[in-house]
């Protein structure tokens, strides 16, 4: 790690006053993502700004059709959470396969979502839901937010604040689990919402996608069989050492029909 | 309150060997509560710190360093290159292999600076070595080490390092071969496969690995000027092997080499060597005048701890008309890396050798053991040390054969099994097997695993949509005979009654604080509170083995044994004089000396009034052969490649056991390790550019404890003769018998869809694959 300055901020407010005057300071939340960066010096910046522990960033809320969840709040807060089992259930338990019990309870959802991670677990949760990502600046549609891999519309010195998350008519989450890293080598949202059916892919591709042709289907016939024969280019998955382009694309459609079988 | 009954006195009046103990180890509440010592936990006065600048390339030529402007860096005390390595003459390292190979050949073993000169020739190569006043301005300075490298092209697989006009490593080693070994008749092979009615043949992958123990390599070292001597503290398996290969490498004598050593994390064979690192500490320790420590990260350990295994196996069996045994062919490939190691030479011809005829009778066998370089990490022993391997190509030779056969693989096993009346057996490439009982441990690990259930557990999971299967391994192996001709055990009585027991063989986690805690509490009929086991002690100059090669027990814990006894007739002499009797006259039990009828007597901590009451004793134990058969069962999902361990059940002869929980803790882990190599590991570099794929652990897949279910160990022992515990030994057993007990059950699964060759590691993605291709056909 290089030497650097960390800075527990102690509002929202100085956190966005310190990234603006310092254009090579960093946010974080958890770090889990970063640290590990910083420990192989893969990044140098001038100053860490803190925020996982501002108050006005953390909890978890229901009301009126939405779960909404403090940016600042830890993947194990949100697995456990009685709130969140019972507004979205499928959600508490995506947040129950994070990373291991450590990075779960360091970790938070507004670092994952802003990391976009191509294989993280949450940009499907977000995107599947359709949830908003609410700034200290503005509202983001999840469908407009996520932008390919490690790139979302945040713009320089937003911070994520919250993520609100519209309760489904029932929702799940089927992960198949990178034998080496345990992130997801393909993990699908599938959720029924009053707009219809959402289908989103992560680990599969260069970043979280929606499974349009799956979301059609769907919605004439809400059976995993439904999607047995729809088209899923495997030319859009990733290819490495770990696995092929069509295994990737098989595990899509299987981890999708497994989701389906668990709606609730 | 202790977990250990040994209070009761009586009961160990004449204990021998130890039946079942499931007590908590003596050791493990200190590893557990953090307050073990391990390397990275030594820090000497006035230390500096190392970095080494690593080669980011796998095969170049040196055309410059210029360390200009770390020198300059504030806080750097010395920048140190490959001209400094040859200054010092550090351009060697010991190898095991010291007879010759095939026509008489020798081997080849180019020169190895201790920091690169003229070439790199792996990925992570050293290059450099800064020394600055803290670790930070040690990293620091080695960013501004800038090298010039002309590329030259990059091999990283045996048939691509042999191919016509390869890229050459080593000047002195053509066709980058560098040794060429075989054992056994190649004309007598030959006559079987003509003759036969039935060859099995098949080409198999034992793939690379690497160890990763949990503690990340580290040493510090402090030159002691005035005694002229090294202390070297670092994580090892044995002070004495580690101090012979230092002194090889640096021409410093051995006696002016001091090892030092507490807890060590994991070894696996990894720590078996040597290394670069340690040599270049020395020279800077002694010209700086200041300790200097180096605690390797994780990174770098992946690009220059020794790896194991990876090894390309052609064997072909060739069997009669009733299915016996003629003959067996191996043609072997080992991948050295970029230089050679200590044991990884040894370890892939002599082991294998040794046991290629497996458990069974075959008239026949011929290996042939090619060692080749290639532009990786090299390659060392690693837990089994090519035991694992030769038993993974004749076990799945074997239940290959039956599956073409049309044979029950149990059946085909005991057709050609070594008879119990055949021993002591000497096999065709010269080992003498002391004895096993494969019969009766096979038929036993039918009925643990319910052989005979299967096909209705297979019908089950088919109902389910899932591809059951099962595998035998039946296996044998020799343990290390070690590398110094004795193993010497001192132990001596402190006035406290505390017996202290000092061992080279070292532990890196097995437990040998306990074992042999419990090995001297039982001669001496003391409580095992009474009884200490210190390891990694220079002082007492002991000519001994390091651990490894499963022989630890059977080594340093049977001259415990002997120690103890020799302890008790020592002191029979003194307490004779004490109790004013013959000698003959005295009896010993308990820890005290009484003669008959007489309520006088001598404690042995009586004898320690005036200063320790100690001695010193020493065996030469050879190899022993544990043996023992695994059966697994696996269940896979076809839809996703992902498999299941159904079952695991376990049937070895580890001679006598001591401590039923540290052999059950033993086969776990070796079990655990073999299911990682057979289902995930794999060290992958890139074809073309020789880069390292899998340089940390979101690339390199470990196994989790959640792959394993219950095993079912059950003993089987058979005494050995060899040494006076009658024990056999069981690190390695695990390894030896799960890689193909496990391959053998995924082949089992995968065959009935027409699948008839896969490779480890059986991967979800690879399974999934061979399924999905054996389908469309």
């Amino acid at each position: 790690m290089y030497a650097l300055n960390y800075v527990k901020v102690k509002s929202l407010a100085e956190a966005a006053k310190m990234l603006a005057s310092n254009p090579e300071a960093k946010l974080m939340a958890g770090g889990m993502t970063l640290v590990p960066t910083l420990k192989q010096r893969l990044a140098q910046p001038s100053h860490l700004v803190d925020i996982g522990a501002l108050p006005e960033l953390r909890g978890i809320t229901a009301k009126a059709g939405t779960l909404t969840i403090g940016a600042a709040t830890k993947h194990h807060d949100v697995a456990t959470s009685a709130v969140a089992k019972k507004a979205i259930p499928s959600l508490a338990y995506l947040a129950g396969l994070i990373g291991d019990p450590q990075v779960r309870n360091l970790g938070t959802i507004g670092g994952s979502v802003a990391n976009n991670d191509p294989a993280a677990d949450y940009p499907a949760a977000v995107l599947g839901l359709g949830a908003t990502v609410v700034t200290n600046k503005r509202e983001i549609a999840a469908d407009d937010y996520f932008q390919g891999m490690f790139t979302t519309a945040l713009e320089e010195g937003e911070i994520i604040t919250r993520i609100v998350f519209p309760v489904p008519r029932r929702a799940a989450y089927a992960k198949f689990a990178h034998p080496a890293s345990g992130y997801a080598m393909a993990g699908v949202f599938v959720a029924q919402t009053s707009d219809g059916t959402r289908v989103a892919v992560t680990g599969a591709g260069p970043g979280v996608f929606r499974w349009k042709a799956a979301e059609t289907a769907l919605g004439k016939n809400p059976k995993a069989a439904a999607i047995e024969g729809v088209a899923l280019d495997a030319g859009e998955m990733n290819e490495d050492i770990h696995a092929t382009r069509e295994y990737r694309a098989n595990l899509v459609r299987v981890m999708a029909k497994r989701a389906i079988a668990q709606l609730r | 309150m202790s977990p250990f009954q040994y209070t009761d006195f009586p009961e160990l009046a004449n204990v021998d060997t130890h039946t079942a103990h499931h007590g908590n180890r003596l050791e493990d509440l200190r590893l557990v509560t953090g307050t073990g010592k391990y390397t990275a936990d030594w820090n000497l006065p006035g230390q500096l710190y190392a970095c080494f600048v690593r080669s980011d390339r796998a095969h170049a030529e040196i055309v410059s360093v210029d360390v200009s402007g770390a020198r300059q860096h504030p806080g750097v005390a010395r920048v140190y290159t490959g001209e400094d390595a040859l200054r010092a003459g550090y351009d060697k390292f010991f190898v095991i292999v010291n007879w010759p190979g095939r026509g008489g050949e020798h081997m080849k073993k180019p020169a190895r600076p201790s920091l690169a000169v003229g070439k790199v020739r792996h990925v992570g190569d050293a290059v450099a070595m800064v020394i600055a006043d803290s670790p930070v301005a040690a990293q620091d300075a080695a960013e501004l080490v800038t090298v010039e490298y002309r590329d030259l092209p990059a091999v990283v697989t045996v048939e691509e390092a042999m191919a016509e006009g390869a890229p050459q490593l080593h000047d002195d080693a053509p066709g980058n071969l560098s040794f060429d070994f075989e054992g056994g008749s190649e004309d007598a092979v030959k006559a079987a496969l003509a003759n036969a009615a039935h060859v099995t043949r098949a080409r198999l992958e034992i793939t690379r690995v690497a160890p990763s123990p949990l503690e990340l390599r580290a040493s510090n070292v402090e030159y002691d000027a005035q005694a002229d001597v090294y202390h070297v503290y670092t994580c090892i398996q044995g002070i004495n092997m580690l101090r012979k290969q230092l002194s090889f490498a640096t021409d410093v004598p051995e006696e002016k080499i001091i090892v030092h050593a507490q807890d060590v994390g994991g070894s696996f064979g990894q720590r078996s060597a040597a290394y670069p690192e340690h040599c270049m500490q020395m020279l800077a320790a002694r010209e700086l005048g200041k300790p200097v420590k180096w605690v390797s990260t994780r990174a770098e350990g992946f690009m220059t701890d020794t790896h194991g295994r990876a090894n390309t196996v052609t064997g072909e069996l060739a069997l009669d008309r009733d299915g016996k045994f003629l003959g067996l062919r191996i043609d072997w490939l080992a991948d050295m890396g970029a230089y050679l190691s200590a044991t990884g030479s040894a370890s892939h011809t002599r082991n294998p050798n040794a046991c290629m005829t497996g458990v069974y009778r075959i008239p026949a066998l011929y290996g042939r053991f090619r060692l080749i370089f290639t532009n990786t990490v090299p390659v060392a022993a690693y837990r089994g040390a090519g035991r694992p391997d030769i038993a993974y190509v004749i076990e799945r030779l074997v239940s290959q054969a039956a599956a073409e056969l049309k044979l029950d693989p149990a059946e085909l096993r005991r057709r050609n099994f070594l008879p119990p009346e055949a021993f002591p057996y000497k096999t065709p490439t010269g080992s003498t097997y002391e004895n096993a009982d494969m019969p009766a441990i096979l038929e036993k690990a039918l009925g643990l695993a319910d052989w005979k259930g299967f096909p209705k557990r297979r019908a089950q999971s088919e109902k389910q949509g899932k591809l059951r299967g099962i595998g035998i391994a039946t296996v044998i192996e020799n343990t290390g005979a070690g590398l110094f001709p004795k193993d010497q055990v001192a132990i001596e009585c402190g006035a406290d009654g505390t017996v202290t027991a000092y061992t080279v063989a070292h532990s890196s986690g097995q437990g040998h604080e306990t074992t042999f805690a419990m090995v001297i509490a039982g001669a001496l009929g003391i409580p095992i509170e009474k009884v200490r086991v210190r390891e990694g002690i220079h002082d007492k100059g002991l000519i001994g083995n390091h651990t490894g090669g499963s022989r630890s027990l059977v080594g340093a814990g049977s001259v415990c044994k002997l120690a103890a006894q020799k302890l008790i007739e020592q002191g029979r002499s003194r307490a004779a004089e004490e109790l004013d009797v013959e000698p003959s006259q005295v009896e010993y039990s308990h820890g005290a000396f009484h003669t008959r009828g007489s309520k006088k007597h001598v404690r042995l901590a009586d004898l320690a009034k005036n200063g320790p009451f100690a001695t010193m004793t020493e065996a030469s134990v050879g190899s022993t052969f544990p043996n023992g058969c695994h059966i697994a069962e696996v269940e896979i999902d076809p839809e996703t490649g992902t498999t299941r361990i159904a079952a695991y059940n376990t049937v070895d002869d580890a001679g006598n056991v001591i401590n039923h929980s540290v052999v059950e803790g033993q086969v776990h882990g070796a079990v655990m390790q073999g299911a990682g190599q057979i289902f995930c590991e794999k060290v992958v570099y890139d074809q073309d550019t020789g880069q390292l794929m899998t340089g940390s652990f979101m690339d390199y897949c470990m196994p989790r404890a959640g792959m394993l279910p219950d095993i079912h160990i059950v003993d089987h022992p058979l005494p050995s003769g060899n040494n006076a515990l009658g024990a056999k030994g069981v690190g390695e057993a695990g390894c030896t018998a799960s890689l193909p007990a496990l391959a053998n059950a995924m082949m089992d699964a995968l065959r009935p869809l027409g699948i008839q060759h896969l490779d480890m590691p059986f991967t979800p993605a690879t399974v999934w694959g061979a399924i999905r291709a054996a389908r469309k056909n």
